[in-house]
């Protein structure tokens, strides 16, 4: 996590109660972790129905690939609930549907799983409009829908180096772009070391609703040195998928926190759980010299 | 408007015609001022004096001043006060006549049980208003804290009514209404946010603070703008007769207070000051691992309150009271890599009130005040800055006029009007090479007013009635909204020893906090009624009696309420309430409603006192589904997580001899309604993101944490109990005596393999805040 919340506050400006929140409920979990007042009980929660859960992230030029597991009692046996009987349906911006084929695998590139994939890949374009269905024997249905949003093209990528010794120099990066005006946008930001089969360094949500239509710049703190190799990302969402996006993190925090109100997550498909979107987004690649 | 107008005068002209055709004696009115002896100080307000003999009885003004109608004739006339020593004095009524009374502290400040006279009880008996409790800092110094810290709000969560949002806070949520709901004065001043440190200490100190009275229903008409409760603290006055020098030495924080006189006979001041030093020893371990690369700084933190107070007489008939307040909370780090954050919050709070005695059964107070809550983000990295903000402002007039025009009524009239400022958020970022430029500045504007009238009629000894109407009035650009809010209370004497009581009140609140957290958090920001945004509402109806026993040592009373509120706020999940110029589209509306049953049994005579309470209540609200969502809680009715079925409380003061009191407080409460995640599912995200486990909420509030329960343990004892010089206590506390692990919060955890780093199953954590902690707190005074 390092400081960067706080980078998150100085440029993104969207600091919510949650933030100020999760900031306290760290503090007093840290210290009650370490005071030992901590301990396992027995707790009985009430039964509560399995849903489907959806995990479709389209790509232009990409096979389309979708996620499909199942929601399971808090406290069951960690392994994932995979059904095997959902078919899935993708009706794509000319009403062609494809029936994807169930074919579990792991894309060894991303580290990320799927249980059904396309066979050709996709063609998308900024406004285009997909569907999706998946349903299984049970009865359980599961639609949604996903526009493409434009692309928001980076700028400019720059950073700083503090002046502590070569040893312990560290660098700042910015990003610049503009923000198309009249619109709502929102976009996701991620800084990748290395690669980005990994987790990010830095991420960070926001909307432009206090600088709309205006050159926004996008920073992290102190936290790169020289000669690191970065992949910096920009994505442009639409609005169902930022609040998916922070809804799940809504929903994490509360878990642990006892200043947290506890937070629904806003799927953006009906009659599961889940997310169905079409990405669009830019990435660089930047060595620190 | 005019029809309003109508109904008061309606009610004064029947107030004041009533009387005259039921006398049947010659009455003559008797009154004065209350004062403190020697060292205790000034004017004592809320003190009672009655004649225990005819049943009558009065209680003192803010300024301290007494007005009692009684029949010519010889009578007794006993003054008291919580934490003095009672005084009688013998007069022969043949006209109006003025009588003051001076009373003498019970023992000294340091710590001798509190002795309070008979009539105390026996008003408590007497009078038509019901659900209020009364604490003076005394009784509170004497009972075991937390830290060693005393705070007399949470000493008034041991009354009956009343719960706190979680261990250790400062909140009051009063018959199930939420902590934004309480209407806090500090001598008549509205105060925004009362806590320090996320409401783990209030921001009255014990030093500064005389007493405080909590309505928790039956509101008299003065009260307004809130639905819940009216916390109603007073400032001590400073000594009028010579310079005095007290403070304390604590665990957290030290304490220091000089009083004396301006001049003698003409007034007196008083200035306390409290700091806590966290940051002391937090700024040493920084400097001791300055060196180590990896080391993460502690922040600072630490807050400070200053509180003032001065009187001064003007003439024989006018006198003038100023009040400050002052307290801030300071958080601040500086990173080893050049980023720097600072976040400040706090109050400020200044009245002037004005008293005028125009003769002995009409007095006028009027005052200005001003009341601020304001916190400051402040965050710079290399060439970027940004500063967030958000405060609320208020300047208030307050007139009322207390006229008492014979025996059966008592009246009291005024106005208030409140210009509000609410600055619900201030930004702007920048940066020096213009990269980085923008902000917003959100502010809102609004009008508060209130006019009242009520009366306390007597229209025979065993009955009373205290009956009024309040007309208040809000309005925010072209929004305006308004309310009636009628006030009935009533008492009837079954016999000397025996009273029933009932009460109805109705309430409106014009302001509202904007939090999603369920805690005091320095961020929380005020909204007026705007737009989608109407005025909450509640109404409240209680009924109970009131039993004097053991030759007037002991009072039970037990009391009943059902309470009823419309258009109670909450936000929708994920709403964005932070520097959001379409807030109200982020607000809920639902309805509430409380109800219980409360048993309160108290002795405050002898070397043993203390209290018992006990409350049966049940706290629920609902969210229709609204605003393109489901509400909350799917639009079923939920608990809040401060209803408790059962809360029990044991209080109790000994007083071994001159030099020793032990105290102790035990609490016992049914668990806390909570919010746990029924379900889960795997996300794996887009590639290059976290992929986790995500938690499902699907009902609100329906896990109850174990129940609480807590003993603590305090001794007071006196190093110099009698010297001239001066005296000095070492006040002992035990919080949570028998080290219970109560429940604060319940969270699942994942339970891993160490070797393989795979989650091998879950698990539900119970965490607790505090242990058994002991403190010792030097108090002194010269």
């Amino acid at each position: 996590m390092r400081i960067t919340w706080i980078w998150r506050i100085l440029v993104t400006m969207t600091p919510t109660p949650g933030g100020w929140a999760a900031v306290a409920g760290g503090v007093v979990a840290g210290l009650l972790s370490s005071c030992g007042l901590q301990k396992d009980i027995d707790v009985e929660l009430p039964a509560y129905p399995a849903q489907l859960v959806i995990e479709a992230y389209l790509e232009n030029g990409r096979l389309p690939r979708v996620a499909v597991s199942e929601s399971v009692p808090y406290l069951a046996e960690p392994q994932a609930q995979v059904p095997t009987d959902v078919t899935v349906v993708l009706t794509r911006p000319n009403g062609t549907r494809d029936t994807l084929r169930y074919a579990p695998g792991v894309n060894m590139n991303t580290d990320k799983a799927y249980t059904h994939s396309g066979r050709a890949r996709l063609t998308a374009r900024p406004g285009d409009v997909f569907q999706l269905e998946a349903y299984d024997t049970r009865g359980r249905r599961v639609t949604g829908s996903a526009t493409m949003p434009a692309l928001v093209p980076i700028d400019s990528i720059r950073w700083q180096f503090n002046n502590e010794p070569v040893e312990r120099r560290q660098a700042y990066l910015t990003v610049k772009f503009q923000d198309p005006a009249g619109t709502t946008d929102y976009y996701r930001f991620q800084v990748h070391k290395r690669s980005i089969a990994h987790d990010s360094e830095v991420e960070y949500t926001l909307e432009d609703r206090l600088n709309n239509g205006q050159a926004i710049t996008l920073g992290t703190s102190y936290e790169f040195k020289a000669n690191d190799t970065l992949f910096v990302t920009l994505y442009h969402l639409d609005r169902p998928y930022y609040q998916f996006l922070q809804s799940v993190q809504d929903a994490r925090n509360a878990n642990g926190n006892p200043f947290a109100q506890p937070s629904a997550v806003r799927s953006t498909v009906t009659g599961g759980v889940g997310i169905f979107t079409v990405l669009s987004y830019q990435r660089q690649r930047v060595i620190l010299k | 408007m005019t029809v309003r107008f109508l109904l008061i005068s309606i009610l004064v002209s029947v107030s004041i015609l009533l009387p005259q055709s039921l006398r049947a004696q010659v009455r003559y009115t008797l009154s004065g001022v209350v004062r403190a002896a020697g060292g205790g100080g000034g004017t004592l307000p809320g003190a009672t004096v009655a004649v225990p003999a005819l049943g009558l009885g009065t209680t003192t003004a803010d300024d301290g001043s007494y007005s009692l109608p009684l029949p010519a004739g010889r009578h007794k006339v006993v003054a008291s006060f919580l934490g003095y020593q009672s005084q009688t004095r013998e007069v022969n009524l043949t006209r109006d006549q003025r009588l003051p009374f001076q009373l003498t502290e019970a023992g000294n400040e340091l710590g001798e049980v509190v002795i309070e006279g008979s009539g105390t009880l026996e008003q408590k008996l007497q009078t038509t208003q019901m659900s209020v409790e009364r604490l003076s800092a005394r009784e509170a110094k004497l009972l075991p804290a937390l830290f060693g810290e005393v705070d007399i709000l949470k000493t008034l969560q041991l009354k009956p009514g009343v719960q706190n949002g979680g261990e250790g806070t400062s909140g009051l949520f009063v018959r199930g209404g939420s902590a934004d709901q309480n209407l806090v004065l500090l001598d008549d001043a509205l105060v925004y946010n009362p806590s320090h440190l996320f409401g783990l200490f209030s921001v009255f100190n014990s030093d500064a603070v005389q007493s405080v009275d909590l309505y928790k229903g039956g509101f008299p008409a003065q009260y307004g703008g809130r639905l819940s409760s009216v916390v109603d603290v007073k400032l001590r006055p400073g000594n009028p007769e010579k310079f005095t020098t007290s403070g304390g030495i604590g665990l957290i924080s030290s304490r220091l207070t000089l009083e004396g006189p301006i001049q003698k006979g003409k007034g007196a001041f008083l200035v306390s000051g409290r700091r806590t030093y966290f940051d002391v020893f937090t700024r040493q371990i920084n400097r001791l691992n300055q060196d180590d690369p990896d080391y993460n700084p502690i922040p600072d933190y630490y807050f400070y309150d200053f509180n003032a107070k001065a009187n001064y007489k003007l003439g024989s008939k006018d006198e003038v009271f100023l009040t400050g307040y002052l307290g801030n909370d300071v958080f601040g780090f500086n990173s080893q890599n050049g980023f720097n954050f600072d976040f400040n919050w706090g109050n400020t709070v200044a009245s002037l009130r004005w008293n005028h005695v125009f003769n002995s059964r009409l007095f006028l107070n009027t005052s200005a005040s001003l009341t601020k809550y304001r916190y400051q983000i402040s965050n710079k990295l290399d060439q970027f800055g940004f500063n967030l903000s958000s405060d609320i402002r208020d300047l208030t007039l307050r007139s009322d006029l207390d006229y008492t025009p014979n025996d059966r009524h008592a009246l009291r009239f005024g106005a208030t009007a409140t210009h509000h400022r609410f600055g619900t958020g201030r930004l702007q970022a920048d940066s020096q090479d213009g990269s980085v430029n923008f902000g917003s500045d959100i502010t809102y504007f609004g009008t508060e007013a209130g006019l009242y009238a009520s009366d306390t009629y007597k229209p025979t000894d065993k009955l009373q009635v205290e009956y009024g109407l309040r007309l208040s009035g809000f309005r925010s650009g072209s929004d305006t909204y308004g309310g009636v809010e009628p006030r009935a209370a009533v008492r009837y004497s079954l016999t000397p020893n025996l009273s029933l009581k009932g009460s109805y009140a109705l309430m409106y609140q014009y302001v509202h906090l904007v939090t999603n957290t369920g805690a005091s958090l320095p961020t929380d920001i005020w909204y007026p009624s705007r737009q989608s945004v109407l005025p909450q509402r509640s109404q409240q109806v209680a009924g109970g009696v009131s039993w004097l026993l053991g030759d007037g040592r002991y009072l039970l009373t037990n009391e009943v309420y059902y309470k009823w509120a419309q258009r109670q706020i909450d936000f929708k999940d994920g709403a964005q309430l932070f520097v959001n110029p379409d807030l109200d589209a982020e607000f809920l509306f639902g309805k509430g409603w409380a109800y219980g049953d409360e048993v309160y049994l108290e002795k405050k005579q002898g070397r043993t006192t203390g209290w018992i309470g006990y409350t049966l209540a049940w706290t629920k609200r609902q969210f229709p589904a609204q605003r393109g969502t489901n509400g909350i809680n799917n639009g079923n009715p939920f608990y809040p997580t401060y209803d408790r079925r059962h809360n029990l409380t044991v209080v109790l003061l000994h007083q071994v001899n001159q030099r020793i009191n032990l105290t102790g407080s035990f609490v016992f409460t049914s668990g806390a309604a909570t919010t746990l995640p029924l379900a889960r599912f795997a996300f794996q995200d887009t590639p290059g993101s976290n992929s986790g486990v995500v938690p499902i909420y699907p009902e609100r509030n329906t896990y109850r944490l174990a129940p609480y329960n807590r003993l603590d343990l305090g001794l007071v004892y006196k190093l110099k109990p009698i010297r001239r010089s001066g005296e000095s206590d070492l006040t002992f506390s035990v919080y949570n005596a028998y080290n219970r692990r109560n429940p604060y919060f319940v969270y699942f955890d994942q339970v891993k393999d160490k070797a393989t780093n795979t989650v091998t199953n879950y698990r539900a954590r119970q965490v607790s805040l505090f242990p058994v902690i002991p403190s010792v707190t030097y108090n002194f005074k010269f």
